[in-house]
């Protein structure tokens, strides 16, 4: 059973929230629009979603793959031909450099960098010199994702060195502690610290936890003293790592993620088995956390990810969509393997535009169901601003992901007709149209960047810009 | 339960018991099946059902499930598969892979009618695997030949190479056949109990996958049939020999055991009774008064003869008429023991049981303390690493000195059964967990960890292969073993979480290091204890870790973990090579040196506060000089000397500062601490001579600590408690009553003596020794002293007389009891844990290898690590 929406409403006032351990407080709201601000402020997020949606199914427009986009369709641009080839590495394919360069244009530097900035931390950099205000996150960066061989295939907020702007929080707790917890901006290196520990004596917990499991290879007193052992390291994460909230009334942290994290996600590139309903569940509500962050304005910059870049699952469940049957995913079983050779990313490999492409048709459709949800949940009467507008038409929420073709067999059409989206960012882009833009990625990151009127471009500074102006309202 | 079934079970049991542990399949009964080292066997004796039930009886049954009825026919003793149907285990066979997966070798038998010879694919007669692709091993049929693929770390995931049986060699008629591949990699096929082919299969099995199922009649998958008839499926954890196979050829189909079989296990069902319930219940009911020493009624129940003989009275045992037998009535009737509480109901029925069936004894006589331990203190518990374990492990893996904060910071071990690495009582609390996260810290600190990254790998790159690769490589020499797939992917979690938090490789590898010295198998000693409740050969890392921490108390080095990856210490002369070589490390001297401390408990010495009154010239630094002289004798008796390891007993030299020779009479040698020759000083030589145990008996030099420490740490004999109520403060002598005359009081009175008798005497030879070991002809009241006595030694009947403590060490020291005593607290601070009745035969067969070689330390040390107590693991029936 799928997680029961969670409106901004009713997770603030603690009806139907129990996944999160509400009710959160109207004082969170703190200076945002809801307490009768009237300026709007700036603010932009990049939504990734990963393996991307081949160049031929774009032309489809909402008939196809694009389908659940449709109830935002005047909200959004949605913008076909776009070129990232010159992110290109040699010898690396699209998951890895297509997805450094959404939203940087910029072929990775290094396994854990990007080759420059992503736009939403230049706005940032741009609007606020100074830092955001006291007590806010200065960049959020969230996801729910499983291959992680390399950073930049989830994270996808980058500083102006190619370092990540944040660390990424990929289960909804620790994303809930991050925005509700006590620790602020001003101790960002300690909340860095704190939960790069955590994730050393998640690590351990994991290893206590496997010799008192099923498979341990201990007998019973052994596997009762290492049971003790574990409670004691529980006792010490309690007592070393605990929460402190923002205010003694505030909710408690949702339960532990169900789902796997850290290395366990991504078993030597092998890919892991996940139903449908796991999957939604958890992303959604990270989506719901995520947007109730921008809600209450304890944010206003970041990324949220729906699945890496190459990501592997091998993914079972009835998938439906307006009261209809779209597809029964059960990949490993449709591919006949085990493996990474039975995961859903077989399909983009297996992208023929002469065929049905039946499965990965039902995988991106999915994709667009999932992050439609998270647009829609800023984009509700609970998101809608002083200016008459929700926050996403406020914002700039910059929609991409790596390849516009999986097939790996060349570079140039893989890193071509890349999908992209934007919202209108307070009505300085275009929305309600689906464009054939025919640009560079850096045109058109670099377009946005004017129309947000921040001073910084991407790319090399003497590359003639050649402005898509065609996206400016 | 049918007749069939239940003489299978109760062979299954006989083959369980301890004596027949470590026996070969060839003392196995000609004409039956080989059962030694059975892991499942199917014999399709069941006509109905879904299940085909395994009968091997070993540990958990791995049960098959017929997935179409329709599709077999079914008859006492056989079935069909006329149809494609997959039959496969109800869950993983985890039990049977890790047997094999421990052992390395492996015989796989089926007698079979194959349909026809031209199911290909090959088609899948019994399978351990998950698909097409991936598998531990398959027996198939390819038209007319049998086909073995068997993983193992030189053949691929698909266990390719295969061994084949050749063209013509399968036909649809009733066969036999069998798969064995030894540990050292020689494959074979036998056909109808004849060698068919053979062929080297190189690596092992360690990279098995545990989550297979066992298959009979397809692949798990599907898409392999196989069509045939099926009689008996049997595998073994070992690869049978050629006569065990033509043994199992002539045997037949059926897998009965014979009526001479079931004679044979009715006899050691009563040793076994014996051994677990009625020498426990003795030693801890009867002993106290009816021991050899004792004899309460001229009873003596601690050995066979003389309790079968009977005492004043006559026969107190009639075997096979419990009614009849006067011990069962005083005990029934609750008349015995007295004084003392009455034997339970559980008790009271297995003395009446074991009457009744024969009165059988495993065992000449019964070796009281190991009976009357608390049996959970002997169980499969896992090794925390001690203080100084973790402080030597640390420097010898990663370079690093921790001794100091490691010493402030961890709680200390505390000691149990005598020592304080004894595995029970090695429990861990909150400070525990505490101070391992911070000492990681500590370490990483201290290291040049990117110089101790590129031992292991010289690419510092975050990207996912390099990374694997680096973990693979650090994590199995820092874990002392090769890493399983998910502890890889367990710590690539956190380098990726480092990346994706903008931390750079040096971070990463800081991490993956502490969390690396939090994990379990760096914390604890950890070993594979599951199985099939029987003995199975210590795994080939487990042992690199047990040699190491035996010999050195520390983790193994990089020849002991690549001799353990290449499978060489199953090999006895190997092992006794790699067990010199590691004599000759400095370690094994101060781990030898740790053994004495703790066994003496010389630790004590330092918290020391006699009676400033009674020893106005004791000073805290002559309490350590005691302690530097009883650990320089030791080095030198042992690596010096290198003489036999019971001349700790009586050797005639030591070692003293000027303050510790004057404390004992002798002219002072030098400034510092110096050899002295004692062969021409009286009463001086060896161990108990020595101030750091002479003052184990406080200030009043106590006749009952002092004898209590010989009757249990030299003769491994025992007493109770005194009873609740007991006026135990000690007696002063004065003048004219010495301290020795007080104890002969004692052993001489009705109520103490029955006890007491068993170990003041003991300590008679010391009474010339003051509380810290000063030596006095009379005691402070002008009271002349003796030293003249004798021992009486547990399951002796008469006692060793003795006229001088000098005496009194010659005998101590040749005394084989003594001697075996020795053995035993070297194999107890070796294995970690106390030593039961079920050791003893192991530790007898210790003594007489180690005497006929010597009888050093470093003998026996050899010979404790060849023994079964090393190099096999008494699993846990899962």
């Amino acid at each position: 059973m799928q997680q029961k929406p969670l409106s901004r409403r009713t997770m603030l006032k603690g009806l139907g929230g129990a996944a999160i351990g509400l009710p959160l407080l109207e004082e969170m709201l703190g200076s945002t629009a809801f307490a009768g601000r009237q300026e709007i402020p700036v603010r932009a997020f990049n939504v990734f979603f990963g393996l991307g949606i081949p160049a031929p199914l774009q032309t489809e427009g909402f008939k196809g793959v694009l389908e659940p986009l449709e109830p935002l369709s005047r909200k959004l641009l949605i913008m076909r031909n776009i070129d990232q080839v010159r992110c290109d590495e040699k010898g690396i394919n699209a998951h890895f450099d297509g997805a450094s360069g959404a939203f940087t244009a910029e072929a990775p530097n290094g396994s854990a960098r990007s080759g420059g900035p992503s736009i939403d931390q230049v706005i940032r950099r741009g609007h606020y010199p100074r830092g955001l205000p006291p007590g806010m996150v200065p960049t959020l960066i969230g996801g729910t994702f499983f291959r992680r061989s390399r950073v930049s295939r989830f994270v996808h907020s980058y500083n102006p060195d190619g370092s990540v702007a944040a660390t990424i929080q990929e289960k909804p707790r620790d994303l809930f502690a991050r925005v509700f917890g006590a620790i602020n901006a001003e101790k960002d290196s300690d909340a860095r610290r704190l939960h790069l520990k955590r994730s050393v004596l998640d690590s351990v917990v994991g290893q206590y936890r496997y010799y008192t499991g099923e498979n341990s290879p201990l007998g019973a007193a052994s596997r009762a003293r290492v049971a003790d052992h574990l409670d004691r390291i529980r006792e010490y994460e309690q007592r070393a790592y605990k929460m402190k909230t923002t205010d003694p009334r505030a909710p408690e942290l949702p339960e532990r993620s169900k789902l796997k994290h850290g290395g366990e996600a991504d078993p030597g590139g092998e890919g892991i088995d996940i139903t449908l309903e796991e999957l939604t569940t958890e992303w959604r509500l990270m989506a719901d956390l995520y947007a109730l962050a921008i809600q209450c304005d304890r944010t206003r910059f970041g990324s949220l990810t729906f699945l890496a870049a190459g990501e592997r699952i091998r993914l079972k469940g009835d998938y439906r969509y307006a009261g209809r049957k779209i597809y029964q995913f059960d990949d490993a079983a449709q591919h006949n393997r085990s493996g990474s050779g039975g995961c859903s990313h077989e399909w983009w490999h297996q992208f023929d535009p002469k065929k049905k492409n039946e499965q990965l048709r039902a995988h991106a459709h999915m994709k667009m169901r999932e992050v439609a949800y998270f647009l829609q949940k800023i984009d509700g009467e609970d998101s809608r601003e002083a200016n008459g507008r929700t926050i996403l038409e406020n914002s700039l929420i910059t929609i991409s992901t790596e390849s516009g073709d999986g097939r790996h067999s060349n570079v140039k059409r893989e890193l071509s007709g890349v999908f992209h989206a934007i919202s209108s960012a307070g009505g300085r882009f275009k929305t309600g149209e689906i464009m054939d833009v025919g640009a560079e990625g850096i045109d058109l990151y670099n377009t946005l960047l004017g129309g947000m009127k921040v001073p910084g471009r991407l790319g090399p500074p003497k590359r003639e810009a050649r402005p898509v102006d065609r996206i400016r309202a | 339960m049918k007749p069939r079934l239940l003489l299978f079970l109760l062979s299954t049991a006989f083959y369980m018991l301890p004596a027949a542990l470590s026996s070969t399949a060839a003392a196995e009964p000609e004409g039956e099946r080989v059962k030694t080292s059975l892991q499942v066997l199917y014999d399709f004796s069941s006509t109905s059902g879904p299940i085909i039930k395994d009968r091997s009886g070993a540990g958990k049954p791995v049960n098959l499930v017929i997935g179409g009825a329709n599709s077999v026919r079914r008859s006492e003793g056989s079935l069909e598969v006329h149809r494609k149907t997959l039959i496969q285990s109800g869950k993983e066979a985890s039990r049977l892979i890790e047997s094999i997966r421990r052992s390395g070798a492996v015989s796989i038998e089926a007698w079979i009618r194959p349909s026809n010879t031209t199911l290909d694919g090959p088609a899948r007669i019994i399978t351990l695997s998950e698909n097409s692709s991936n598998r531990n091993f398959t027996l198939g049929q390819e038209r007319d030949r049998y086909v073995l693929r068997l993983r193992t770390t030189k053949t691929s995931a698909n266990g390719q190479p295969s061994l084949d049986s050749g063209n013509r060699t399968l036909s649809p008629v009733l066969t036999h056949v069998i798969y064995t591949r030894a540990r050292g990699g020689l494959a074979r096929i036998y056909i109808n109990g004849k060698k068919n082919v053979e062929k080297n299969i190189g690596g092992n099995p360690s990279n098995w996958n545990g989550a297979y199922r066992l298959a009979l009649g397809d692949e798990l998958s599907g898409g392999r049939p196989w069509l045939g008839t099926y009689y008996l499926v049997a595998i073994y954890n070992r690869d049978l020999s050629a006569t065990e196979v033509e043994r199992n050829f002539r045997a037949g189909p059926a897998a009965e055991a014979s009526p001479e079989l079931v004679a044979r296990q009715k006899i050691t069902a009563g040793e076994r009774l014996f051994d677990r319930h009625i020498a426990p219940l003795l030693s801890r009911h009867c002993l106290e008064c009816h021991d050899s020493s004792t004899r309460k009624g001229k009873l003596d129940l601690s050995a066979k003869v003389p309790a079968l003989a009977g005492g004043k009275n006559g026969e107190v045992i009639i075997p096979g008429q419990a009614t009849e037998s006067s011990l069962w009535k005083l005990v029934e009737s609750d008349k015995m023991p007295k004084k003392r509480a009455a034997l339970s109901k559980e008790e009271k029925k297995r003395l009446r049981e074991w009457i009744d069936s024969g009165a059988t004894w495993a065992g000449d006589e019964i070796d009281p303390l190991s009976h009357v331990r608390d049996k959970r203190a002997g169980g499969t518990w896992l090794q925390r690493l001690t203080v100084s374990e973790y402080i030597e492990t640390v420097r010898d893996s990663l370079g690093v000195d921790v001794a100091k904060e490691a010493r402030e910071i961890l709680p200390r071990d505390q000691r149990a059964d005598g020592f304080s690495n004894t595995a029970y009582n090695l429990t861990v609390d909150l400070k525990h967990v505490e101070s391992y996260a911070r000492l990681a810290r500590i370490i990483v600190e201290k290291m040049d960890v990117l110089k101790f990254s590129a031992r292991f790998s010289k690419k510092q790159r975050l990207i996912d292969d390099d990374m694997r690769e680096l973990i693979a490589k650090m994590g199995r020499w820092v874990l002392r073993g090769p890493l399983e797939e998910r502890e890889v992917v367990s710590y690539r979690g956190i380098s990726t979480t480092v990346a994706s938090a903008g931390g750079d490789f040096r971070e990463c590898v800081e991490l993956m290091i502490e969390a690396m010295l939090q994990s379990p198998r760096f914390i604890y000693r950890v070993e594979n204890q599951r199985g099939d409740g029987q003995l199975w050969p210590t795994g080939d890392y487990e042992l690199a870790s047990r040699l190491s921490y035996i010999l050195w108390g520390s983790s193994p080095d990089e020849e002991l973990l690549r001799a353990a990856g290449a499978g060489k210490l199953a090999d006895r002369e190997f092992l006794s090579a790699q067990v010199r070589r590691m004599l000759g490390d400095p370690r094994a001297r101060r781990q030898s040196a740790r053994f004495i401390d703790e066994w003496l408990d010389l630790g004590r010495l330092e918290n020391m506060a006699p009676s400033r009154k009674l020893f106005p010239g004791w000073t805290r630094e002559l309490a350590r000089d005691m302690r530097r002289e009883t650990l320089a004798f030791f080095d030198d008796v042992v690596w010096q000397q290198n003489r036999p390891f019971w001349d700790l007993l009586n050797a005639q030299v030591t070692f003293a500062t000027p303050p510790l020779a004057k404390h004992y009479g002798l002219v002072p040698l030098g400034k510092g601490l110096e050899r002295y020759d004692l062969s021409a000083v009286p009463g001086r030589g060896g161990l108990l001579t020595q101030g750091s145990l002479l003052s184990i008996g406080g200030d009043e030099a106590s006749m009952v600590t002092r004898g209590l420490f010989i009757l249990t740490e030299l003769l491994r004999g025992s007493v109770k408690d005194p009873p609740p109520g007991t006026d135990t403060t000690p007696v002063p002598a004065r003048p004219g009553l010495t301290k020795r005359a007080i104890s002969e009081k004692r052993v001489a009175d009705a109520s103490c003596g029955g006890c007491h008798s068993k170990f003041e005497p003991l300590a008679f030879g010391l009474e010339k020794y003051d509380g810290l070991g000063s030596r006095h002809e009379k005691d402070e009241h002008g009271n002349p002293l003796r030293e003249d006595g004798s021992i009486p030694v547990p399951g002796t009947k008469e006692p060793l007389h003795y006229k001088s403590a000098t005496e009194l060490m010659n005998l101590l020291a040749g005394n084989e009891r003594v001697r075996e005593t020795l053995i035993w607290k070297l194999a107890q601070f070796a294995l970690g844990r106390p030593l039961f009745g079920s050791d003893r035969r192991l530790v007898g067969g210790i003594y007489a290898t180690a005497r006929k070689n010597g009888g050093t330390y470093q003998d026996l040390m050899a010979a404790i690590i060849l023994s079964d107590l090393v190099t096999s693991t008494r699993t846990e029936a899962q």
